[in-house]
């Protein structure tokens, strides 16, 4: 069972798409903000992260920065979710090292064959 | 040296005195030597004749040796007052007897030099020798001396005379030439002073007064005229100068003004870039708000609908469908909304990446399926074989043929919607071509003029009936922009419309500012037809919203329309297409509207060329005198431009052929026929104009 690691301030959505996953057969753990995102990703080494940019305390750029510069963490793939569909968000996405990009509000059919195909190109390798 | 420097009253004075005193003195002189000598003649004569008496009286004492009575003879001289001595001298020369006045001593001798007969001056005194002789004999020598008192008196007496007469006289020359000199020197000194007046003054009204018609009335004529020529240039002058402080003074205002309305200009220019910057954060906010929570509406009965149709409660998901599908649409229109925002704060950008076409539109008729099937249409795809990828921004393409696509089948009931892709090639560039025909209620020529603005439906009783914001179109017209395609309608109404796109193969890559510049000097060299037209409306605005929406109106009215967004660029243009009319701004960066105005009437080949001022600068005057001819005044009347431009074209015979210069004003409200009749050509002008950007 794949497990997914979801860091989302708003509440509603951590729990809507937290349920929505587990429903798919994914094992989902849920951080509310930046830091806590950061601790429970070295702590549980999930499989992939989904992760909100704007986030309190430490957002979602530095989070995604900070865990993909640590050789531990480096091969998480990291899909960044971002609220605001620019084209500067989704360079700053792949710049700061995010493995995809989707926009909310979340079309779940797709956000899920995106997690598919990173989880699989993670398990050819 | 003095005497240079004197008046020229002292000058005439002194020559006049001089002159006659001079010829007085000499006169007198003449005169004075004249009688002097015939005087000193008369008295040798005199002095002779004595000397001949007394040695003829006296002959006889000196025979006889009688001293006493020739001293006797020689005292009769007393008489003679100038004769100082007197002496007989015998034949042996001693002194015989004399005679003296005054103690003079003669000489005991004859003096040397002596003569029988006759007289010689001898220091100071006149010597007279004579013979005495007896009966032819010699005796002796008779001697007289005179000291010519008589001479010299009178030659004092004379020179006196002489000089009190040359006195007198000379005061006389003085007291007439003292007057008569001001004949002459009177005007010169008038002449004088007028001139110290005038230069002291400066007063060229002052006039010399002319006494006589000699040479100094002829001088004083001559400096009169002079001063009335400097009376009339300095006249003129002072006009001038009167003329030119106004002038200055106006320039003045007027700079000031255009200053203040400069300032004004930037404030509000900068109060409506603030507005604009506030509005586009506002709605990209409050469409974050929107979605937020929308995403846990859309999201939750998403996941409801799974949970109801697992657990067979079928009836509930149709409710929760219906959930979904107005948090999606209203999730479409929000994004619609931001959409528009970002476009118009300029932050829309290109993402360009290679797409197969056919896929496209097989992915899209897929999506829309659906819809087109909700009102009973068909859809029919045709795609060329050849059409491979393309390379563009495919999410914007996407739209692009969603929005057609959807008010396609939303407008259609029963009908065909019909998808055609080709491609084309066009100013030697590749193109795609996108078309989507439908049956449908179709959009009259007055709707078409608001079809690509934002928040406008064809109708308000649509909106009630079809539903949706209007901004689709919007939207889809500024993403054609973005990607420098074309898109035009025709339509009929009641019989559908048909929506063409055309986009470049390779879209170039574009920073979002250069993409919102709408100006005209990004953009490909002018074709031919627009240089052989002869309805080309050239508008020179440095303001983008501006030309856009000119090109959009003179469009519609069936002109072609040529856009330049500075003063450079339009005199090129100007040149390059010689338009049947220009349009333009006054405040623009650089170059402004005056500038260029100047330019455009000092070209022989484009003064004839009717120039409609169009600003908010109001100053009609400046605009005439430079040779406008007409001045609008922002925001414009359209109706009037529209007024103005079409008395250009008619002023202006067999300009344009084929087409009817009607008063195409009225076309709007005209039956619905004639404008249906222009339509179709406005559809090129429309393309020209989307493809300009």
């Amino acid at each position: 069972m794949p497990k997914i690691l979801l860091v989302e301030d708003n509440e509603m959505n951590r729990d809507m798409l937290s349920r929505r996953l587990q429903r798919r057969g994914y094992s989902v753990i849920s951080a509310h903000d930046g830091e806590q995102g950061h601790l429970l990703a070295c702590a549980e080494m999930p499989d992939l992260i989904l992760m909100d940019i704007s986030l309190p305390l430490m957002n979602g750029w530095e989070v995604t920065r900070l865990l993909k510069s640590s050789e531990s963490t480096r091969h998480i793939p990291i899909i960044a979710l971002t609220a605001h569909a620019l084209v500067t968000d989704r360079d700053k996405a792949f710049e700061a090292g995010c493995d995809d990009y989707d926009t909310k509000p979340i079309e779940f059919g797709r956000l899920s064959d995106k997690i598919e195909n990173l989880l699989v190109a993670k398990r050819v390798p | 040296m003095i005497f240079q420097n004197l008046s020229i009253k002292r000058k005439l004075t002194l020559i006049t005195m001089l002159t006659s005193s001079a010829a007085l003195v000499l006169s007198a002189l003449s005169f004075l030597i004249y009688d002097l000598v015939s005087f000193r003649h008369l008295l040798i004569q005199d002095l002779m004749t004595q000397a001949e008496i007394i040695g003829y009286n006296s002959a006889g004492a000196m025979e006889f040796k009688d001293v006493p009575a020739a001293t006797a003879t020689l005292s009769a001289l007393t008489a003679k007052e100038d004769v100082v001595a007197a002496g007989l001298y015998g034949r042996d020369s001693k002194m015989f007897a004399h005679y003296s006045r005054n103690n003079n001593v003669l000489p005991l001798l004859l003096p040397t030099h002596s003569q029988d007969r006759g007289h010689r001056f001898e220091s100071g005194y006149l010597q007279v020798f004579h013979d005495v002789t007896l009966n032819g004999e010699r005796l002796g020598t008779l001697f007289l001396q005179s000291d010519m008192r008589q001479w010299s008196e009178r030659a004092k007496r004379y020179a006196g005379i002489l000089f009190i007469f040359v006195l007198i006289s000379g005061l006389f020359a003085f007291l007439v030439s003292s007057r008569l000199q001001r004949l002459i020197s009177r005007p010169i000194l008038h002449l004088e002073d007028t001139m110290r007046m005038v230069s002291a003054n400066r007063n060229y009204e002052v006039r010399a007064t002319k006494s006589y018609g000699d040479e100094i009335g002829r001088l004083i004529d001559g400096f009169n005229t002079m001063l009335s020529e400097i009376q009339q240039r300095d006249t003129a002058l002072r006009g001038a100068n009167v003329e030119l402080k106004s002038r200055t003074g106006e320039l003045e205002k007027e700079i000031l003004y255009r200053k203040q309305t400069q300032e004004e200009l930037l404030k509000a220019k900068h109060t409506a870039e603030e507005a604009s910057r506030a509005k586009s954060t506002f709605l990209a906010n409050m469409s974050h708000e929107l979605r937020t929570p929308l995403n846990a509406i859309i999201g939750y009965s998403e996941m409801l609908e799974e949970e109801t149709r697992e657990s067979g409660k079928s009836d509930s998901v149709q409710d929760l469908r219906k959930i979904q599908s107005a948090g999606k649409h209203l999730l479409s229109l929000i994004n619609d909304v931001l959409d528009l925002s970002k476009i118009e704060a300029g932050k829309m950008g290109l993402h360009l990446e290679n797409f197969e076409v056919a896929v496209l539109i097989d992915e899209m008729t897929n999506t829309l399926q659906p819809a087109a099937t909700k009102n009973g249409n068909t859809i029919h795809v045709h795609v060329a074989d050849s059409i491979g990828t393309m390379h563009a921004d495919v999410t914007k393409v996407r739209q692009i043929l969603f929005n057609l696509l959807s008010n396609a089948c939303k407008f259609t009931d029963h009908g065909t919607i019909s998808v055609d892709v080709d491609q084309c090639k066009n100013g030697g560039r590749d193109w795609v071509q996108f078309r989507v025909s439908d049956t449908g209620i179709g959009i009259t020529a007055k709707q078409k003029e608001n079809l690509f603005h934002e928040f406008s439906q064809a109708d308000a009783s649509i909106a009630r009936k079809y539903g949706g914001t209007g901004l689709g179109l919007a939207i889809t017209y500024r993403f054609v922009q973005l990607m420098k395609g074309r898109i035009s309608v025709e339509s009929e109404p009641g019989k559908g419309a048909t929506f063409t796109v055309q986009l470049p193969a390779q879209v170039a890559a574009e920073t979002p500012e250069s993409a919102r510049s709408t100006g005209s000097t990004d953009v490909a060299p002018l074709s031919e037809e627009s240089k052989n037209r002869k309805d080309t409306i050239l508008v020179i605005d440095d303001d983008a919203s501006v030309r856009d929406l000119m090109s959009r109106f003179l469009s519609k009215l069936g002109f072609h329309v040529v856009a330049a967004a500075n003063g450079e660029e339009g005199v090129r243009l100007a040149r390059q297409v010689r338009p049947l009319v220009i349009t333009l701004d006054v405040v623009m960066p650089e170059c402004d509207g005056w500038t260029v105005l100047k330019k455009l009437k000092g070209d022989s080949a484009l003064a004839e060329i009717p120039v409609i001022m169009v600003t908010i600068v109001d100053n009609e005057a400046m605009g005439v005198d430079l040779g406008a001819s007409n001045y609008l005044i922002k925001p414009v009347d359209r109706d009037r431009l529209a007024v103005l431009i079409e008395k250009h074209r008619t002023g202006r015979p067999a300009t344009i052929t084929g087409a009817p210069a009607t008063p195409f004003i009225a076309s709007g409200r005209k039956g619905q026929k004639e404008s249906e009749l222009r339509s179709s050509r406005k559809v090129d002008h429309a393309q020209d104009l989307v493809s300009r950007r």
